[in-house]
């Protein structure tokens, strides 16, 4: 017995021996054919189907377009709501409109659309050609399953009520008070018809969001839960050929997609991390982000690299102190006005962030639709702030009640911006703020139950390129994300007229007010417009846009050798 | 003999029950809502999609019916689904993170045996002289440099100063790909490398254990050459405790990654296992806790195993 | 019974003192554990009082100096923020430095060396019921306990201080980051125990059975004395040794903690704080002292530990050299 313990034991020790041998020898030796032979026999199965692809195809192009990405946390459209997800489901699958790189709304599935005179009855007339990746031509039955399915009890979609909320019954459904959805008709094959509880002109933008993209119902049917790994068939651009948790995931395009030949053959997404810049220069990767560290170097005109420097546009979002108003001292507007004068966004951008922000003085990000230029902005002052500070019930420093900022903090860090404007209210105001940093979880569960003072390190990020998903999301008194309990009747007034209001221009000077409204009472201190700003991209490829939002983008790529 | 491991293994379900209790327990009271971390800052919680949520995930549920539900399902070989990952079992997603957390470890204890074991074996022969505490020193040295900052040289030093090799990124880790790739050298040397005095110091005590024993004497009075007893009787006597060390060192596996695997971003299991406290991801927390749990106890068990059959003295109690 | 406390005196002295005076005097023969001693007094001491002799204060940011290297009016440098690099350096070791002796204090040697005590003294079922918890507690994988600890249990502990200060006169104690302190103790605590309540035990069961423990028992000294004033002393320099030995990964494992941001609260600066700040590739290209400051002090105080350790076990335990 003890002998052949022991002898296992040995044998155990020789085979580990025995392995660094191995690994020792071939850790040395270059392993370049070793690479190709494993990715050979990794995706044979999908090779065989390019082969055939590009054998048909190759007067238009190819190539391969490579990145990195992380493991998204789902694939499935009617779950995603994030944009590791989205950036990929939206290659994949599409929904009855979409959004173009210009962040238009565009025709996808649907190929027209008619609005009735009261502004609820869309119709939607379904493309002849739009067919599924397995070659079943999409219908108007399809799309209404696929409302249905996102909306549904088992699904459990965490974003269905705010995407498709409008849609008449929706409610009932969700809560399984009814077996279908009230607003939904089909006509015939190619027509669908949606009513929406009132006339809302942002409803077409929420649905280009994932949530209402359409599926085949037999493959999801079939697949169960996890349909999206075994067989995950779209509408869209790419059919996802290959995913290897944590390793990687392969696109490939899709011939008959319905708007039109697309010019790139395959996109390899790797998702087992890695120092992006450094692989950028290395060639392993096409595009990469430019970190905060690295700028300064990429900038430098001597430098090769800045050859392939693309600026981007700021992103759609924005991050922001947010004051919880019903709480002394943050119930003076005049203390708050004076916070916000105080701090030199300026500076701290260029000096200390290296200018990869936009100092923001005001709400909606550079280039949204809707945004007005003209409102005056909470700049830099800091007589003003001083000032204000004076007329305002806590000027007093020391019957001032205690004022404790909190901060998310799993990154292990506060954040240089923050620790910088903590020191300026310091130094101008005299105020002392005392720091309090939870981790994610505990940090929301806080915010849900409005218990924060004041609240840090939050951002916020379009969903669809309309002033409501900031303005009347974020500020309306009813609204379940105006976590810092503002309430002003006159600012609710305005985002209600402006949710049903069908004029254009009377809607944006609708919200023109509104953000001068918020602005002025400076329910928070907005600080930057974030977003990629700086990005490289190779020069063999073409076409690639940076979009503030993410939208299909991929299939306008081309890579020329 | 016999009764003694079955007790032993009849003893591992009840500490996994106990393990899974208290690490079941300490979540649920503390802080934190998956649903509301599911929902982020951006979606209403109070919304049905978030009540709709809840009930799926089975969070509307008394505590102790939670608990109940997950031990049947757990001891029935089902670790439910992650809820970051949606959908995804957790069987699935761990076994993708640990195969590549493994192979990095396998790759790093590679790296520490092979160097620390003849290190050891040749300074415990050189007893008294100049070599012996140097080596030792500067095993120590290696492994008192900060993993955060071990890390970042290395890569300065090897990939950047002097590309001798390549970064990280974009590895095969299903299969055996990973172990034989030149990307798998960093991260598993800062992981291998601290790892190296254990080794020396264990090996060193160990093989001056053996030459003491009567049968190396018997063997040199019967005047068989050093080399043939240092190969034949001393090495592999001296080695046998040190396989026992090696088990726990495949337990440790998740602790020992975090940090490489987050500055390196390698998605492997310590990476998954931080995000998913952070995450309130239960199943996924509950699977990792468990799995390295049942490591330990195992390991545990081997250890006093093999040192019983090593030691005769060593009773069973 | 005067003769029976001198026999206790004799016994003691001959057993303990003479034991680690010689241990000691070796010990200072060796050159680099002299070196250790010297570097780890030299570092705890600026820790201890960095209050009194850094030239600035931890938030003290100048925009007109922000990312200077090395020079003579900032000795390391400065941050992104304009803030002196040596001075959060040092702030940083007094933090190191408290939570680890605490933690060492509390978790490694009264909470360690009592169940070890007791456990290995008494037997039976007590002795089951310390042993099976240690094993229950150190199957979970140490960094996911620490994690899960500060995860969960110190925002409720937080919450209550707050509520306490709230409504008493108390003030500043979560301010002052003594709730902090406390909390990571804890964590740092709850596996701390368990290797030096094996080893106390081991060395109990071992003299439990020696021929000076009957002695005393037979001549009726009570339970505590002989558990603290006969045995304890017998089992003290492994102890030192493991203590020792245990500071340089105590040491790493606060580091960790407030590396992954769950460690005492910002504007404290912390050494893993700003290892996570800098700790990647590019601040080696650019501003490579803002990773190498706290590196290399957190290296320092790691090394001079486990070489003391090692010293210390060579002194200990001859046998292996």
């Amino acid at each position: 017995m003890k002998k052949i313990l022991l002898t296992s034991l040995c044998l155990v020790i020789l085979m580990v021996l025995g392995c660094s041998n191995d690994a020792q020898v071939s850790l040395d030796v270059s392993t370049d054919d070793r690479k190709e032979q494993s990715t050979k026999s990794v995706s044979s199965s999908a090779q065989n189907t390019e082969k055939s692809q590009a054998q048909s195809t190759q007067k238009t192009g190819g190539g391969t377009f490579r990145r990195l990405w992380s493991d998204p946390p789902t694939l499935d459209p009617h779950l995603t709501k994030d944009t590791t997800s989205a950036g990929i489901v939206v290659e994949i699958f599409s929904g009855l409109v979409g959004l173009s790189t210009d962040l238009e709304l565009v025709a996808d599935l649907a190929e027209t659309w008619d609005i009735d005179s009261t502004g609820t009855i869309y119709t939607f007339k379904i493309r002849e050609n739009a067919k599924f990746h397995n070659g079943k031509n999409v219908t108007a039955d399809d799309v209404k399953w696929s409302f249905e399915r996102s909306a549904s009890k088992e699904t459990a979609s965490p974003v269905a009520e705010t995407y498709l909320g409008d849609i008449v019954g929706l409610k009932d459904y969700m809560e399984g008070k009814a077996d279908s959805i009230k607003g939904l008709k089909v006509i015939d094959q190619q027509t669908i018809q949606i009513t929406i509880d009132a006339p809302k002109p942002y409803f077409l933008a929420k649905l280009s969001y994932p949530t209402s993209y359409v599926l085949d119902r037999d493959v999801v049917t079939a697949g169960g839960r996890n349909w999206w790994l075994e067989n995950p068939v779209g509408t869209g651009p790419f059919k996802l050929t290959e995913y290897k948790i944590g390793e990687r995931i392969v696109l490939t395009r899709n011939d008959d997609y319905h708007l039109g030949p697309i010019d790139i053959h395959k996109i390899e997404m790797y998702l087992g991390g890695g120092q992006s810049m450094a692989m950028y220069e290395n060639d392993e990767i096409d595009i990469t982000g430019v970190g905060l560290f690295d700028l300064e170097r990429v900038l430098d005109k001597q430098e090769p690299l800045n050859k392939d420097l693309v600026i981007a546009p700021p992103g759609f979002s924005i991050s922001y102190i947010g004051f919880n108003t019903t709480m002394p001292p943050f119930d003076d507007k005049k203390f708050r006005q004076a916070l916000n004068h105080a701090i030199d966004k300026k500076m701290i951008a260029k000096d200390v962030l290296s200018d990869l922000v936009v100092p923001a003085y005001r709400i909606l990000p550079i280039g949204f639709p809707g945004r007005s230029e003209n409102i005056d902005g909470l700049s830099y002052d800091q007589d003003l702030a001083k000032q204000l500070l004076k007329e305002s019930k806590y000027s007093d420093s020391s019957s001032r009640p205690r004022i404790t900022i909190t901060v998310p903090g799993t990154g292990g860090t506060l954040g240089l911006d923050l620790e910088v404007i903590l020191e300026m209210w310091k130094q101008t105001l005299d105020i002392e703020v005392e720091i309090q940093q939870v981790e994610w979880a505990t940090f929301l569960e806080e915010l849900d139950k409005e218990a924060l003072q004041v609240y840090a390190g939050l951002g916020w990020e379009a969903d669809y390129p309309d002033p409501q998903d900031f303005l009347d999301i974020l500020f309306h008194s009813q609204s379940a994300q105006n976590h810092g309990q503002h309430s002003n009747s006159q600012l609710d007034d305005i985002l209600e007229r402006a949710r049903v209001e069908q004029d254009i221009n009377s809607r944006i000077e609708l919200y023109r007010q509104a953000e001068q409204i918020i602005v002025n009472e400076a329910y928070w201190v907005p600080l930057w417009f974030t977003g990629e700003q700086y990005a490289l991209i190779k020069p063999r490829v073409q076409g690639y846009v940076l979009t503030p939002m993410t939208v299909p983008k991929l299939s306008k790529l081309k890579i020329s050798e | 003999m016999w009764n003694y491991i079955i007790r032993r293994l009849l003893w591992v379900p009840f500490l996994l029950l106990v393990v899974s209790f208290i690490s079941f327990m300490l979540f649920r009271l503390g802080p934190g809502d998956p649903v509301l971390v599911i929902l982020g800052n951006k979606y209403d919680p109070s919304s049905q999609s978030a009540q709709n949520l809840r009930e799926e995930l089975g969070l509307d549920k008394p505590l102790m019916v939670q608990f109940a539900n997950y031990s049947v399902n757990f001891f029935q070989g089902d670790f439910g689904e992650s809820y970051r990952y949606r959908g995804q079992s957790v069987r699935k997603l761990i076994s993708a993170k640990m195969w590549i957390s493994a192979q990095l470890s396998l790759a790093a204890l590679v790296i520490s045996t092979t160097i620390g074991i003849p290190l050891g074996f040749f300074i415990a022969h050189k007893q008294g002289g100049w070599q012996d505490p140097a080596i030792v020193t500067i095993c120590l040295v290696v492994m008192s440099i900060p993993v955060m900052v071990f890390v970042p040289v290395l890569l300065w030093l090897l990939c950047l100063k002097n590309l001798w090799l390549p970064f990280w990124g974009g590895i095969p880790c299903s299969g055996w790909g990973g172990l034989f790739d030149q990307r798998i050298i960093v991260p598993a040397l800062s992981m291998g490398l601290p790892g190296v005095a254990v080794f020396v110091r264990l090996m060193r005590a160990s093989t001056l254990d053996v030459m003491k024993q009567d049968y190396i004497v018997t063997a040199h009075s019967k005047g068989l050459g050093p080399f043939v007893i240092d190969t034949r009787h001393v090495f592999r006597n001296a080695v046998i405790p040190i396989v026992t060390i090696l088990s726990f060192s495949l337990a440790g596996l998740i602790g020992g990654a975090i940090i490489t695997e987050t500055i390196m971003g390698i998605p492997g299991i310590g990476r998954l296992a931080v995000q998913s406290v952070f995450d309130r991801d239960y199943p996924v927390i509950m699977a990792i806790t468990l799995i390295t749990a049942g490591f330990f106890a195992i390991a545990n068990l081997l250890a006093d195993i093999t040192y019983a059959l090593v030691d005769p003295r060593i009773r069973y109690r | 019974m005067t003769q029976n406390v001198k026999t206790e005196q004799e016994i003691k002295s001959f057993k303990t003192k003479g034991h680690i005076h010689r241990a000691f005097d070796r010990l200072i023969r060796k050159k680099l554990a002299v070196g250790c001693l010297v570097i780890l007094g030299i570092i705890y001491l600026s820790g201890i009082t960095v209050d009194w002799i850094s030239p600035y204060g931890y938030t003290d940011q100048d925009y007109t100096q922000i990312r200077q290297s090395p020079n003579s009016s900032h000795w390391l440098g400065t941050d992104r923020a304009g803030r002196d690099v040596f001075t959060r350096v040092l702030w940083g070791i007094q933090n190191t430095l408290i939570l680890t002796f605490v933690g060492m204090l509390t978790g490694g040697l009264i909470l360690g060396v009592t169940m070890g005590l007791v456990s290995g003294y008494f037997g039976g079922y007590i002795d089951a019921i310390i042993q099976r918890t240690g094993e229950i507690v150190s199957s979970i994988p140490t960094f996911f306990l620490i994690l899960i600890i500060s995860a969960t249990v110190r925002p409720r502990i937080i919450e209550f201080v707050r509520w306490v200060e709230d409504n008493s006169f108390l003030e500043g104690l979560v301010r002052g980051g003594i709730v902090d302190y406390f909390v990571i103790s804890l964590s740092l605590v709850s596996f701390g125990w368990i290797g030096t309540a094996r080893l106390v035990r081991g060395q109990i069961l071992y003299l439990k059975e020696t021929q000076f423990i009957d002695a005393a028992r037979s001549i009726g000294v009570s339970t505590p004395n002989v558990l603290f004033r006969h045995l304890l002393p017998n089992a003290i320099s492994p102890l030192i040794v493991t203590v020792t030995m245990g500071m340089g990964s105590m040491i790493g494992a606060e580091i960790f903690l407030s590396w992954i941001g769950l460690g005492i609260q910002p504007p404290r600066p912390s050494l893993g704080v700003m290892l996570w700040e800098s700790g990647n590739i590019s601040v080696i290209r650019t501003e490579p002292w803002l990773m190498f400051a706290p590196g290399s002090v957190a290296f320092l105080m790691v090394l001079a530990w486990n070489l003391l350790g090692d010293a210390l076990n060579d002194v200990f335990n001859p046998r292996t050299y």
